[in-house]
């Protein structure tokens, strides 16, 4: 057992502990949580008196392992970039566990991710979500799948209409593509079901399994959305499509935020430390997030690691607290809200009884300069612990 | 003449003076200290509670040239043709009107690195600006600062997938010395007189480089690279200065005996090449310990050129002192540039480029109050 003593505690969920304990069971849980417990004698203490303790990040849109990270285009396995439609295809099978991006986001303090596919296609493959701690995908996942990648706009134009010569050329054949495959989908549902009344032999198609998942709603449809009007045309496909969703990257959320607000979106904002090169993305401002979050659209701040570092997923949540996102906000869209959106809040998100002990050292108050990563731990095991030069 | 009163104020080259003054005369800075005469002063900005830096220096962007929001239209950086391009000049390919210019007098930077990009291994001469106005031509504090040279992935890539030369590390090398030593003959040729002496334009833009003029600006990541830039400048006897220096922090020992200045970074960068996946905030830091002059940068658009600051911050997270990590965007910046004879630091007659930050500068919630160019305010928050 493991007894962190001495530190300010950001629960996220429940109050602030000034100088607060917490005992990490050897299963890796979270035994216990307050300002004073009596530990079992043979507990490892850690001492982290004058630092703070904030629950592990969770990055909810990253492709950590499937980008190449320092490998070059050997290991650029993020967009099967062929075929305009490929739900078929799944993460979890090109994520590299042992790739430097994992000990990047540990250095981070990212203690969760989802790992989607790229946004080359207009139907881009599943996602799952996992630790970033192992050398077993398997082992690491909490969900798999977790959702059906989407993407609007530039990508799959540029990948497909520009480059290959086939459809979609257009915003309008993006949307009839996604459109037009749910609907098939739904068909191939129908067959199956009634296959399976009639206990006639029925070849499973995995193309179209993946969709009817979505139909289903047993997983979220997510779409990769920067333009407002591909964004308002996300949600117009998926309130048709009677589908969950979330909006990915949302970039300028913060022209139709009333809106977004009204249909009570869940946007995953970022990337931002870079410029933007796109002209989807020309109007990035580090106000969206307080803005959305306004407008009363649940924000998830993400990474798209590689586009945005994840070493600097803290600063990126700083940079939006500095222009306006309330701090406990800014805390929740790293932590509770994409564990929330994930579906796994029972495991983590926040630091509570029965939950992964997964948490941050932090040197001082979250969003300063003191208040850097100073260690990673998952499930009670420390992955990740800053050396100075 | 405007004066800045009640401020902290970090001069850069002189230390702290608490309770300061600054008094701003023709675009220049007239008097600095904690005794100045504001008799003559028609304007007076109180700065209690604040701190006053020199403005900040991005010594590599390529602000303009590649323009943020805007596709293929936008993009003049690099004339990927022919891999000796050294007759460009990034001043004849920057818009002074893309949208980055205002983000960047938002974040407080007043004076940039415009260069050129890297697909090239001699991409043309780059030029320094103050970053105000719509005119380049009167925003030049300096051109050409230099020849921007690129070893590494970047021309193997380019001319690689092209299937022309060079498509690997040594040709990079060999069609850069073809050039520096074309340009020793065509020199030579030039000055005694030669008869029927054809006019080479690539020689021609070569000769600052060969008269020890201008330096090379050199793009290199990887240990070797760095080795190898440092190697084909002793050859020819050129200055020269570095660029990126990813893999800087294995050659703290050799880089120490070099005349040389170094530029960091983009630090912030995803390790998307092989070339800068060992990017660290090693670099800056061993760097500072043992005396290897450098700046840091953002190569905007790469990183976006308001997260210098940024930069600056997460290196003092890993160890860098507040004083060095001002420093390596400030005067250290203007050295790299050549430029520190007008800017980079506040003193009497530099130029009065400066911020007025609402608190610690590297501090994530600082906001920049005011931004003065050239005397001006350019920007108020």
């Amino acid at each position: 057992m493991l007894l962190l003593k001495g530190a300010k505690i950001y629960p996220v969920v429940g109050d602030v502990l000034e100088e607060g304990m917490i005992l990490v069971g050897d299963d890796g849980k979270i035994k216990e949580i307050g300002k004073e417990i009596s530990a079992p004698d043979d507990a490892e203490i850690l001492d982290l008196t004058d630092k703070v303790v904030i629950p592990g990040l969770i990055d909810c849109h990253s492709h950590l392992g499937i980008w190449g990270d320092g490998e070059g285009p050997s290991s650029y396995d993020g967009n099967e970039s062929v075929d305009p439609i490929t739900p078929q295809i799944r993460a979890i099978e090109s994520a590299n566990p042992l790739q430097s991006s994992f000990e990047a986001a540990r250095e981070g303090g990212i203690t969760t991710v989802q790992i989607l596919p790229g946004s080359s296609n207009p139907i881009g493959g599943l996602g799952f979500v996992c630790k970033t701690y192992g050398n077993i995908i398997d082992e690491m996942t909490l969900k798999n799948p977790s959702a059906l990648k989407g993407a609007l706009g530039e990508n799959p134009k540029r990948n497909h209409g520009q480059n290959r010569k086939q459809a979609p050329f257009t915003r309008m054949g993006i949307a009839s593509l996604i459109r037009n495959y749910f609907y098939e989908a739904a068909e191939y549902g129908q067959r199956k079901e009634k296959a399976e009344v009639s206990g006639e032999p029925f070849c499973i198609d995995l193309k179209y399994e993946s969709g009817l998942k979505v139909l289903k709603k047993e997983i979220p449809f997510r779409i990769h959305a920067h333009r407002q009007d591909d964004i308002v045309t996300a949600i117009r496909l998926c309130e048709e499509l009677d589908i969950d969703y979330s909006i990915e990257h949302c970039t300028e959320g913060h022209l139709i935020a009333e809106y977004l607000g009204k249909k009570k979106v869940t946007a995953m904002v970022g990337p931002g430390l870079s410029a933007p090169q796109k002209t989807e993305n020309a109007r990035l401002t580090n106000i969206n997030a307080a803005i959305l979050n306004k407008a009363g659209v649940k924000v998830c701040l993400i990474t798209d690691h590689p586009f945005l570092n994840c070493r600097y997923f803290l600063h990126y949540a700083a940079i939006a607290y500095k222009y306006g996102l309330p701090f406990e906000e800014a805390m929740k869209s790293i932590t509770l809200y994409p564990a929330e959106a994930l579906g796994i809040r029972d495991r983590v998100g926040s630091l509570e009884v029965g939950k992964d002990a997964d948490f941050v050292v932090l040197g001082g108050e979250p969003f300063t300069l003191k208040g850097r990563v100073e260690a990673t731990y998952i499930e009670g095991r420390c992955v990740w612990k800053r050396e100075l030069y | 003449m405007v004066g800045i009163v009640n401020a902290r104020i970090e001069t850069v080259s002189d230390g702290v003076i608490d309770e300061g003054q600054i008094v701003i005369s023709e675009g220049k800075i007239f008097d600095i200290g904690t005794d100045v005469n504001l008799d003559y002063c028609s304007q007076i900005i109180d700065a209690r509670g604040r701190t006053v830096t020199p403005g900040i220096i991005d010594a590599h962007t390529h602000i303009g040239l590649h323009e943020q929001g805007i596709g293929w239209e936008g993009n003049d950086v690099n004339e990927a043709g022919n891999p000796v391009a050294p007759w460009c000049r990034a001043r004849d390919g920057i818009n002074m009107l893309d949208e980055a210019f205002e983000m960047f007098r938002q974040s407080g930077i007043t004076s940039i690195g415009v260069f050129p990009g890297s697909a090239n291994v001699v991409g043309g001469t780059g030029i320094a600006i103050k970053c105000c106005g719509t005119i380049v031509d009167e925003a030049v504090i300096k051109d050409p600062v230099g020849m921007k040279v690129a070893l590494g992935e970047n021309p193997k890539r380019v001319y690689g997938e092209m299937k022309k030369t060079p498509s690997t590390r040594m040709a990079n090398a060999a069609v850069l010395r073809d050039l520096l030593t074309r340009t020793k003959y065509y020199l030579e040729a030039k000055s005694r007189g030669k008869n029927g002496l054809k006019t080479d334009r690539e020689c021609e833009a070569m000769i600052p480089v060969i008269k020890k003029e201008i330096p090379l600006i050199i793009h290199c990541h990887r240990h070797d690279d760095i080795v190898t830039a440092v190697r084909i400048c002793r050859e020819f006897d050129v200055k020269f200065v570095l660029e990126h220096v990813t893999d800087g922090y294995m050659l703290v020992d050799f880089l120490k005996e070099q005349d040389t200045h170094c530029a960091l970074g983009p630090l912030l960068s995803p390790h998307l090449k092989v070339e800068n996946c060992n990017g660290t905030f090693r670099t800056p830091v061993y760097f500072a310990r043992e005396g290897v002059p450098f700046c840091l940068i953002t190569d905007h658009p790469v990183i976006s050129g308001k997260n210098i600051i940024l930069t600056a911050a997460i290196a003092i997270q890993w160890g860098l002192s507040h004083e060095d990590a001002l420093r390596a965007i400030t005067l250290e910046a203007a050295r790299h540039l050549g430029i520190d004879d007008r800017v980079g630091s506040l003193e009497k007659g530099k130029d009065a480029d400066l911020v007025i930050w609402s608190d610690d500068p590297f501090e994530f919630t600082t906001f920049v109050d005011i931004t003065i160019i050239n005397g001006e305010i350019v920007y108020k928050r």
